[in-house]
This record gives structure tokens, sequence and C-alpha cells, in this order.
């Protein structure tokens, strides 16, 4: 009897303590999101919004906006070419990185984890100007005399889109190698020893012995990275501000253009393609646990 | 030992920084921090005060301090006018319809100031965030026509003009001379002539004519102005079936490819590159564009400005930009703020001769612009008195139909233009593609 008591006190104190940030949470986060859906099935001024005739119009409506559906294209071709080819640098680079006899392997980690301390806004910027007409890279390929002329990479659509791939590389790359680095201390040194014994090259190793136990790593990297591409913002808007003639343009950046961009203010419209996002993200997200689900 | 150090150390800096964090937002520091003025502002409210929103360090608020100066020194010694700093037009904009859709204009300054383009729109979808400036003692006829008609809604005027948005063409008389032109060759002349002559400045000096933004392209609603055209017909879209849009279209990609024009991949490409990094020899814009000119103090007086060439030939006038003051509903004391605007901005020489020496402000008032500050000769234009000139020329600007989604259309038909140019997709489709769109936002 005392001690159930002992453990509904606990309990209590538990809830005491979590009180503060289920409240933030509530109030700063699903409060909106609420209000958001209500505001998705509106349309009008911001100052005089009345429901939808049909109610739905907001969500019919962008299957027929050609911009959006250009937008909706973009991102996934981001995240089609970018999320494979960064994930597997990432794990490369970990494999690398966990050799114990590997000299410097502090510095090295640091190095390729570095990108990601550097913030948003201003790698987009520096990109921007390393591809500039006059920046860096072109320079460099004039005088190493790979190119006569100066290219314009961020006024080409599919030049464009490549830096923005390429940055996005760039900068996250590092950040999932953290994720592997982490599940590989979780692997006993032993395994790799065992199957050293057994003949096994690294390539097989690597194959057989790190990826499947790196499972479930791999998965995570794999959600947040699709999230993350989802919901892809300041690229788009710093590095090429959607251009050129909206070529580069994500979804996010369209969201923001319709609320905030050009004064007009339709957060209705803004709202609806928001949850279209939403939904897209926890479609894939799902599919993704389904196939990584390893029971039968 | 050493690690109690190092988290004692990272527990100091971050006590620091929020120390740092908390001052800046409560002191308000040394910079005029906006949240900070805000708040001062909007509660202020004495008899002797207001406040108003502006953004330019370099541009508007030397205006507007100007007009607060000659209001003090002239009218009421206890004037005192509070400016919140804001960092562009659009955070006006934002503030505007984020108070529309909390239903709460309290945030709103006083006076705000932003672009012309948008007070149509404002009042009609946020009618009670305004008030009108009827009844303040303003001669209207004293000022161009074009620029009020922006702020003209149901009769009423809402706006006070403060800059000008006059486009003017400069050019580089020494490159054009270089090519075996003059000034005389480029003023009054048709499209179709000014192509040729750019092709021959391109390939004898290796500078292109004119340069723009191509992702905000203002040339097709400059061109289409300075033939008396508009992009909207009865507040709808009028491009593919638009004759003279197909044209200023087809002017525009065959100046593109002939290497007379020069479409820059963003605003500030535009501003450094072409134009500072003497890529150009010739620059069309609003008459705001001229600071950015004289940036460039080594070519000093070798540019001239002139009107724009037009289809058919002789001199087009257009504006591009400008904005005006609005008293919102927020202003405790009306009749104060619609007497300060009417006694500076309404045609005091003293504020618009102070604007335009401390801020390069160009007024559209056109008695104002007869002063003896206007009609000085300018060195960096080869002594010509531009000012004037401007005034002058901000008084043939033909009135064209408006609409609340001119910035939208700007974005689509450069989106056409980028398209055609680059891309070989045909004017007819690019500009179809791009009036469907325009519809489709506007919910046509």
């Amino acid at each position: 009897m005392k001690h159930k008591s002992v453990t509904a006190k606990q309990e209590r104190w538990g809830w005491l303590f979590l009180m503060p940030a289920t409240i933030l949470i509530c109030i700063m986060s699903f409060y909106p999101i609420i209000q958001a859906l209500f505001t998705s099935f509106k349309t009008g001024s911001s100052a005089n919004m009345k429901w939808a005739q049909p109610i739905v119009y907001n969500y019919t409506r962008m299957f027929s906006d050609k911009l959006f559906m250009r937008s909706v294209g973009n991102t996934f071709l981001y995240l089609i070419i970018q999320v494979p080819i960064m994930l597997i640098f990432a794990i490369l680079l970990a494999q690398l990185l966990n050799n114990r006899d590997l000299k410097f392997r502090g510095l090295f980690r640091t190095c390729v984890f570095l990108p990601c301390a550097t913030a948003l806004v201003s790698y987009s910027l520096i990109f921007k100007s390393l591809f500039a007409t006059q920046g860096l890279i072109n320079s460099i390929l004039q005088g190493l005399h790979i190119t006569s002329s100066n290219i314009n990479f961020l006024g080409t659509a599919w030049t464009a889109k490549m830096v923005i791939i390429l940055a996005l590389i760039w900068r996250w790359t590092g950040y999932n190698m953290v994720f592997y680095l982490a599940g590989l201390q979780g692997i006993e040194y032993s395994v790799y020893e065992a199957a050293k014994i057994d003949g096994a090259n690294g390539w097989k190793t690597f194959w057989n012995i790190t990826v499947p136990l790196l499972r479930p790593t791999i998965i995570m990297t794999f959600i947040m990275s699709i999230n993350g591409t989802l919901q892809l913002f300041d690229e788009s808007v710093n590095l090429t501000a959607g251009g050129p003639a909206n070529s580069t343009i994500t979804m996010s950046h369209y969201i923001y253009n319709n609320s905030f961009g050009q004064g007009v203010a339709n957060f209705g419209y803004a709202s609806a393609m928001s949850f279209f996002v939403f939904i897209l993200v926890a479609i894939l997200a799902a599919i993704n646990l389904k196939v990584g689900d390893t029971r039968d | 030992m050493k690690k109690k150090l190092l988290s004692v150390m990272l527990v100091g800096a971050m006590v620091a920084s929020l120390a740092a964090c908390g001052g800046s937002s409560s002191s308000g520091g040394a910079a005029p921090a906006a949240g900070d003025s805000t708040a001062a502002a909007v509660t202020a409210g004495g008899e002797h005060t207001l406040t108003v929103s502006a953004w330019d360090h370099n541009f508007n608020i030397p205006a507007l301090e100007a007009a607060a100066e000659d209001y003090k020194a002239n009218v009421d010694p206890d004037f005192e006018l509070v400016i919140n700093e804001v960092s562009g037009s659009s955070d006006v904009e934002t503030a505007i319809t984020t108070g529309g859709s909390a239903g709460d204009y309290s945030q709103l300054t006083d006076i705000v100031l932003f672009q012309d383009h948008y007070i149509q729109r404002y009042v009609a979808d946020y009618p009670d965030a305004w008030v009108p400036v009827e009844g303040a003692d303003i001669d209207w006829s004293d000022f161009g026509e074009e620029k009020l008609s922006y702020s003209i809604i149901d009769g009423q005027h809402y706006g006070v003009p403060v800059d000008n948005g006059t486009a003017i063409f400069a050019y580089r008389v020494d490159i054009l001379e270089e090519a075996g032109y003059t000034l005389d060759d480029v003023t009054d002349c048709t499209w179709a002539d000014w192509i040729k002559i750019g092709e021959d400045v391109y390939n004898k000096t290796g500078k292109y004519l004119l340069s723009m933004d191509g992702e905000g392209n203002d040339l097709p609603y400059m061109m289409l102005q300075a033939e008396g055209a508009s992009q909207w017909k009865d507040g709808e879209p009028y491009i593919t079936e638009n004759e003279t849009m197909v044209q200023i279209i087809n002017v525009i990609v065959e100046a593109v490819q002939k290497n007379a024009l020069y479409l820059a991949n963003n605003w500030s490409d535009y501003t450094d590159q072409t134009i500072q990094g003497d890529m150009v020899a010739g620059v069309m814009n609003g008459n705001w564009i001229i600071p950015t000119i004289e940036q460039v103090e080594e070519n000093s007086g070798k540019w001239e400005i002139t009107n724009i060439p037009t289809l058919n030939g002789g001199g087009g006038y257009a504006a591009n930009g400008g904005s005006s003051l609005y008293i919102t509903s927020n202003c405790a004391n009306v009749d104060l703020a619609k007497d300060f605007l009417a006694k500076t901005f309404g045609g005091s020489t003293a504020t618009y001769d102070k604007a335009l020496t401390d801020g390069g402000v160009i007024t559209c008032c056109i008695s104002a612009g007869q002063s003896e500050v206007y009609q000085a000769g300018v060195d960096y234009f080869n002594g010509q008195p531009i000012y004037t000139d401007i005034v002058e020329m901000g008084t043939h600007v033909p009135v064209v139909e408006q609409n609340d989604y001119h910035y939208s259309c700007r974005s689509l038909i450069a989106s056409a233009i980028i398209n055609i140019a680059q891309g070989g997709a045909s004017t007819e489709d690019a500009l179809k593609e791009a009036e469907d769109q325009l519809r489709f936002e506007m919910g046509l």
C-alpha cells in the first residue's frame, strides 16, 4: 500500500516537472497548428477572412496552381538527388573517421561537422558569392583554362539547381555523419575482428556488418533528411531567390511568398499549402518506417 | 580542476550573453532599436509628438528629419517627430497585413511610409486602418497627376507624396562618344534605333547600353507607361492580346540577344556589378537610382540624363517606384498629423530643399521643384540641372491603369522574359503562361 503511494507521489512530481514544457508546447505549437487548420479553410484578406466556398477551395486550388506544382517538383528533385548522395557520403566518412589507427581523428571529425555550425543564411550568401558571375568559382575555372567566359551559374535553371544541391550536401553531410559515428560506436569491435578472421575484405564488412547494424540510424537520418528537404527554405530564398524564372523555388518559399511576399497576404491559401507539406512528410515518414521495419 | 574551470567559464559566457541580450532589448543601445522606439512611439501620444515608420537611412529618413526641422522652426517649436526605423518597405507592409489578421493596429505608428502600389489594396482590405488626409491644407494641383493617382481612392486623398518616381534614362556620354554617338542620338529615338546603337556600343566598347534586374524586371512596366499603355484593362491582366505589350517584350528579348541589354540575376548584381561595376553605358529606372550611380566617384561628369525611347520615336515618360506617407487609424492626433504633412511635404520649399541635399529625395511638388537648390547644375551629371529636369519630366508621365497585383505581374512577366531569352520559349507561349498564372493568382 505504502509502495503505491510513493509511486503516485513520484508520478505527481513527474507531471509537475513536465508541466511547464507541456504548457509551452500547447501554447506555442499546438494552438497555432489548430488555428492554421482553420485558416486553411478560409479565404480573403487577413483582416476579413471568410469560410471558403466550397470549404476545401484552397486545397483543390493548389492542384491547378502551376507555380505550386513546379515548387513541388523542384523540392522532390532536390530530395531525390541530394538525400541519397549526402547519406552515402556521410556513411563513408563516418566509416573512415571511425578507424582507430587514424591520426588527428578529432580534428577531421570537427572539420567535417563544422559546416553545420554555420548559420543557414550565412552559408547561402557565401555560396551565392562563390557562384556569382564574377565569383571565385568562375575565376578559378578561367584561371585553369577550363572555361573561357563567365558561366552564369545562378542565372541558368539547371546549374542553379545543381548549386543548391551542392550547397545542401556541403551543409548537411557532417550533421548526418555524426549520427552514423554514434551508431558505429555501438557496434562491437570484436564483430569486425571476427569478420576479418573469416577473410572478409573492407567492402564486404561494410555491406554485411556496418550497414545492417546501422539500419535504425539510417532510417532515422532518412526521415530527418526528407523532412528537412521538404521544408527547404533558406537556400531557395537567399541563394537563388527562387530564380531564374522560379525554376529553383521550393514549397516553403512559395508558401512564404503567398503570405508575406509581394504584399498579397494570402494566409488561407498559404496555410492550406503548409498542410499539404505536412501530409507529404507524414506519408513519406510512414513509408520509410514500413520499409525499415525488420519485424515479420 | 581544468574541467571545473572550463565549465565555470562556459556558464559565465552564457550568463554574460543573456545579460547582453536582455540589456539590448530593454535599453535600446546606441543603434536605433526598432522594438524600443515602437514601444515608446505607440504610447507617446503627446500634444506635439508624432511617430512615423520609414526605412532608408540615406534616403527617406533624412527627408523626414528635414520636414520635422522645418515644422519645428516655422510652426510648432515644441514639435517632435519620432522616427521608427524599419529595415524596408516590406516591414511596414507586413505590420499592416499581420495587424489586419489580428484585428489590432495598435502597433502601427501615427504615420507610415510605404510603396505606392499597395495603398489601393490596403484601403480596400483594411479600411479601418487608415485616415484620409482630406481637409488638410494642401494644393493638390501642385503635384504630378500620375503620382497622386495611386493614393486617391473613391475621390479621397489618402497619401501625401514624399519622393518622385519619375524614370530617367542616364547615359555615359563618354562611352557613347567612343562608339560614335551623342546624347541627341538616344533622345526621342525609337527602340529599334536604340538597339542598333546598343549593338554598336557593345561591339566597340564592350559595355551594355542598359541593364536591369532580371527577376524584378521593371522594364516592361516603364516601357509600357512611356507608350501610355498598361498591363491592365478593367481590372484584369491585359497581356497576350495587348499588342503594345507583345512588341515591348520582343524589343526586350531582341536587346538581350544583341547584347544591348544585360539582365542581372538579382537586385544586388544589378546595382553592384552592372552599374557600379562599370558594365553599362546607360541606366534606366526611377530617379531614386541616382544615388547608386553617384557612388562611383571617378565617373563624375560623364553621365547625363534624358527621356526614354518609345516604339515609334518621340520621348517617353514613365515612373517607377516611389512612396507616400499615410496616416493610420492608430494616430491619436490626426489634426496635428494633417497639419504637419500639409506644411511640410504639402509644398514647403524648406523641407524639400533639405530633403534633396541630405537624402537625394526629389519632390513631385511642382512649385517646390523650382527653387534655387533644384535649379543648380549637378557636377556629377556634367553640370546638367537634373533635379528641375526630373520634376518637369514628372509632369509628362501619363496616368495608366494600376492594379494591386502589380508585383505579381512584374515577376511573372520577368519569368516569361527569362524563359524566352534563355530557354527559347516562344513569346506567345511564355506570355500566355504568365497571363494564366496571374489570372489564377487573382482568382479570375
